[in-house]
């Protein structure tokens, strides 16, 4: 077996119910010994003695030093321990980490405090050394270990990095991975996620190559630094099985694309394809008219890769950001940070917030009795905007605790480069730019229920307004006839005038958002994302047929099965949709058979070329999904796309399930 | 002009290059026996009715003037024979009733597939008329194609090349890809499955190619029928007689036509559908008698 087959079966053989066993035993141990401690300096001694005493495990495959020692809790214990848990969902600066190392990082901290000379500076200061120092004692044991295994690479580049500056190809994957691991799994959290990639790395690449590494080799060291991002979250959804651990689950995302794409974004693409593996998943930033060679690779790489790599119109998201705003600079370096959220790398600190615009819908039509659809339309984005207004006054009340800052200086502050230089937390409302990411889930539900009630109501006035709102808030008791009908309406996602309503919808939502009275660095951009966990999301009955409790649209999509006039037509009355002012919310195709590359290509060039945001897609078959609900022992590996990210189907509850195998399959 | 249809269907991705629109017209001047798509062979409007989808709602029995519509302890019977095709029972909103086939003019045709042209331009697709036999309805095709050439659009044509020497000479002016079916070898066979000789389906793909035009063939197999020895060597002698045969597609049968059948009111011959191994051997066979590709459909 390779080396890289052999890290992968690694990755299959570990245990979903097992935890990160050393960082459990250490930290229930520590949280005991510092309960009475409550100095500045807290989290970073805890942080300290945790990477003092876990063991530096290599495996003989491994290509990087970085693993984590795993066994199922010991009896008794709740595992993952919660004391140093950071925030995650963040794009840490690898770029500095690579040009600077931690060194050159701490460098920039230390000389802000002396500038500054406030207590706060100097405690961020303090603590910043001490992690630091920390990593650089745990690297340099790392090091001795590849050393007595005889890994001269490992062991030379463990010396250095990421303490040093990376000083080739090898040491900077090497310090991204180190890190990497360490945030993900010995602090803890989801979703740290690389940035772009593809540029930040370009540079040692290009010197690889300079100095005569071929490109084969060069293919072999990133699958094996790719695979990893496999062996830290588990196969597990929060729905299912979580792993005890406060990475489970966590998605990885790798940006590649953007302005200019290069030799080494292909070679992502190369090596994401040879690993075929779950993680990490591939967000590519291209642009309409990117080079014919690049955008002919991308797709070839998701024939392959299938939902392990979805797309974003870069042009589109560069404009709505210029449009809020932010300078051209900053707005082409906007980087995917999770599925359907994005940050200014390392310039903002976002917040998100899932706009409960349905429920906000139903008690506007309840409110009192509307005559015409301008008027409904009208106070909809008034009662949006208050509660959008009233969701960020909230957080606001949060960003002032600077105590709470004080005391919660953590791993993710050193990486947070914006806000590190100047000694601060980033949450404490310095960020160069806020980023409010305000989210509309289920707008063609809300599109068809206007285009339901704007023809029963206002239009054939079949029904007095107040009659109707009556058989919705009776959840179409006694109606089913009436719903059949509805029901059987051309909705959203066909290529006709009944889009129209979606994008009333549409526009309702992101005129609320621009209506908002927001601070000078403040930053508030809609988009149409709708993450439904547990079913929590319940929504009473709506005019488009939907009853109380049923899924309601995801993300941008039609609702699922709406779309009967093929794809082409789905993805035309999406175009329709103002995505010039939003910049995240994925679209999830679902086909029942593979598509050639270059169908593919045709389909999402010309979506883009329409105005179309994003394209992710699945291919699976109706029976094999059935199949798989019944056995799923037989499908471990059956990832489907979700929201904004793969996920394995066996992991989702049943009615996620159901919601999958309700979508139109082309 | 007007025209019969039972479908525009997008994103078709097997009718020719690219991303394609194809429409299917209805009449056929042959009755396969395997044919799977029954709702195309009559050029008229039909009903067809799904007993599996039918919640004896009744509906349908209320609007029917003819009494076509009949339940019988809670069994929902449709006597197709009565009907006077006004099709009131097809408006009532259920899914067990469906109209098959709907007048159209050919600029609402063109309207429809203009539609989609970004995608044809990103993928080097176009319009493919199917059906039934598109040729049934001559100049209703004819002024299709002509609009689809005027719009820009790469044209082909499923057919089965039964029709007159002058239809063939008048449409290829217009068709950029013939999809040529080519079903059976020998005459008698032909007749026995197809009901009509195969000399003018064979006169006019020699036409087409004396005529340089670009011609894909397309072959059902069909256990028991066709899927004989002497068949394959056809296909392999038609396709390397003919220069401008750019490469073969077998289309396997397949059993999707079942329902359709029953809902139509009509009696289908069974076939065994072919596994993937069996689908394999012919594809290996034929290949083997051909430097031309061979692929499935």
């Amino acid at each position: 077996m390779t080396d890289l087959n052999c890290i992968k079966e690694l990755v299959f053989e570990s245990d979903n119910e097992a935890c990160f066993i050393e960082r459990e035993r250490i930290l229930n141990r520590l949280e005991k010994e510092f309960g009475e401690y409550n100095e500045p300096d807290k989290y970073a001694l805890i942080f300290s003695r945790l990477m003092s005493e876990v063991s530096t495990p290599i495996e003989d495959c491994d290509y990087f030093a970085g693993r984590v020692l795993e066994e199922k809790p010991d009896s008794g214990m709740s595992a993952p321990n919660r004391l140093l848990c950071a925030t995650g969902h963040m794009s840490p600066d690898y770029e500095s980490l690579l040009k600077y190392g931690l060194k050159g990082v701490l460098k920039k901290i230390k000389d802000a405090a002396e500038e500054k000379v406030d207590e706060d500076s100097l405690i961020f200061a303090q603590n910043a050394e001490i992690v630091v120092n920390a990593i650089k004692s745990y690297t340099e044991r790392y090091a001795a270990t590849a050393k007595s295994k005889g890994f001269d690479r490992m062991a030379n580049a463990l010396e250095k990095v990421p303490y040093e500056p990376a000083y080739d190809f090898y040491s900077a994957l090497q310090s991204i991975w180190i890190m990497h691991m360490i945030a993900s799994c010995y602090v803890g959290e989801r979703d740290y996620a690389f940035g772009r990639f593809d540029e930040y790395m370009l540079p040692f690449y290009e010197k690889a190559i300079a100095d005569g590494a071929s490109k084969e080799e060069l293919t072999e060291l990133l699958s094996g630094f790719l695979i990893k991002t496999n062996e830290i979250c588990g196969r597990g959804t929060h729905n299912y099985k979580p792993k005890p651990v406060l990475c489970q689950s966590s998605k990885q995302y790798v940006n590649i694309g953007g302005e200019n794409p290069n030799e080494f974004s292909k070679l992502v693409l190369k090596s994401a394809v040879m690993n075929n593996m779950a993680q990490p998943q591939i967000t590519v930033l291209l642009k309409p008219e990117a080079s014919e060679e690049f955008t002919k690779e991308v797709f070839a790489a998701m024939n392959k890769l299938v939902d392990k790599l979805h797309i974003y119109n870069y042009d589109l998201i560069v404009n709505a950001l210029i449009k809020k705003g932010i300078s051209p600079e900053d707005a082409k370096k906007f980087t995917f940070s999770a599925c359907c959220t994005f940050d200014l790398n390392y310039y903002s600190y976002r917040l998100e917030y899932y706009t409960p615009t349905l429920q906000i819908f139903l008690d506007v039509i309840n409110s009192k009795e509307y005559s015409d659809l301008e008027h409904l339309a009208k106070d909809l984005t008034a009662a949006l905007k208050n509660d959008i207004q009233n969701d960020i006054e909230n957080k606001e009340k949060g960003f002032s605790d600077k105590e709470y800052a004080r005391k919660c200086f953590m791993l993710d502050c050193l990486l947070h480069t914006d806000t590190a230089y100047k000694g601060i937390y980033p949450c404490d409302g310095n960020s160069k730019y806020k980023i409010f990411n305000v989210f509309c889930p289920g707008v063609a539900t809300l599109g068809d229920s206007l285009m339901v009630l704007d023809k029963l109501v206002f239009k054939e006035k079949r029904f007095s307004y107040n009659e109707f709102v009556e058989i919705l808030n009776n959840n179409y008791e006694n109606q089913e006839e009436l719903r059949r009908e509805i029901l059987n309406y051309t909705r959203f996602g066909n290529d006709s005038d009944a889009d129209e309503y979606t994008v009333i919808a549409a526009n309702s939502f992101l005129d609320a958002v621009d209506e908002l009275e927001l601070k000078e660095n403040y930053y508030a951009i809609g988009g149409f994302y709708s993450l439904e966990r547990d079913n929590t999301w319940t929504v009473r009955a709506t005019p488009d047929g939907r009853k109380d409790g049923e899924p309601f649209s995801e993300n941008q999509s039609p609702t699922y099965g709406a779309d009967k006039n093929g794809i082409t037509a789905l993805l035309k009355s999406l175009s329709k949709l103002p995505f010039e002012r939003t910049v995240t919310g994925g679209l999830n195709l679902t086909f029942s058979q593979n598509v050639s590359a270059d169908i593919l290509k045709a389909l999402a060039v010309s979506y883009f070329k329409l105005g179309g945001l994003h394209i992710g897609i699945s291919v699976i078959n109706a029976e094999t999904l059935k199949d798989a609900m019944k056995n799923p022992d037989k499908y471990k590996s059956l990832t489907v796309r979700l929201y904004g990210f793969s996920e394995y189907f066996v992991s989702l509850p049943k009615w996620q399930q159901m919601a999958v195998l309700k979508r139109t399959q082309y | 002009m007007k025209g019969t249809i039972f479908n525009i269907q997008k994103f078709c991705v097997n009718d020719g290059p690219g991303i394609r629109t194809t429409v299917f017209l209805k009449g056929c001047p042959l009755k396969c026996i395997w044919c799977h798509n029954p709702e195309s062979q009559s050029e008229k409007q039909e009903i067809m009715f799904y007993k599996d989808k039918c919640v004896n709602c009744g509906r349908c029995a209320a609007v029917c003037e003819n009494g076509c519509h009949l339940f019988d302890n809670g069994v929902h019977k449709f006597a197709q024979k009565n009907c006077i095709k006004c099709f009131e029972c097809t408006k009532t909103g259920c899914e067990a009733l469906e109209k098959v086939g709907r007048e159209i003019t050919t600029d609402e045709v063109i309207d429809e597939v203009l539609k989609d042209k970004i995608f044809y331009d990103n993928s080097g697709g176009g319009i493919t008329l199917s059906g039934g036999e598109p040729l049934c309805q001559f100049d209703f095709s004819l002024e299709i194609l002509k609009k689809a050439k005027e719009n820009g659009l790469h044209t082909a044509i499923e057919t089965c090349g039964f029709t007159s020497t002058d239809r063939i000479k008048e449409i290829s002016k217009y068709v950029d890809l013939f999809l040529f079916d080519y079903k059976e070898t020998t005459d008698e066979l032909h007749k026995k499955f197809t009901g009509v000789s195969n000399g003018v389906i064979l006169d006019n793909l020699a036409l087409l190619n004396n005529m340089e035009k670009s011609i894909i063939l397309r072959c059902p197999i069909i256990p028991k029928c066709n899927d004989r020895k002497e068949h394959f060597e056809g296909i392999c002698n038609v396709a390397n007689r003919f220069k401008n045969v750019l490469h073969i597609e077998l289309e396997p049968y397949h059993s999707l036509g079942e329902s359709k059948y029953e809902s139509l009111g009509l009696i289908e011959s069974r076939f065994h559908s072919p596994d993937d191994s069996e689908k394999e051997g012919w594809l290996f066979e034929i290949s083997y008698g051909t430097d031309k590709k061979v692929g499935f459909a």
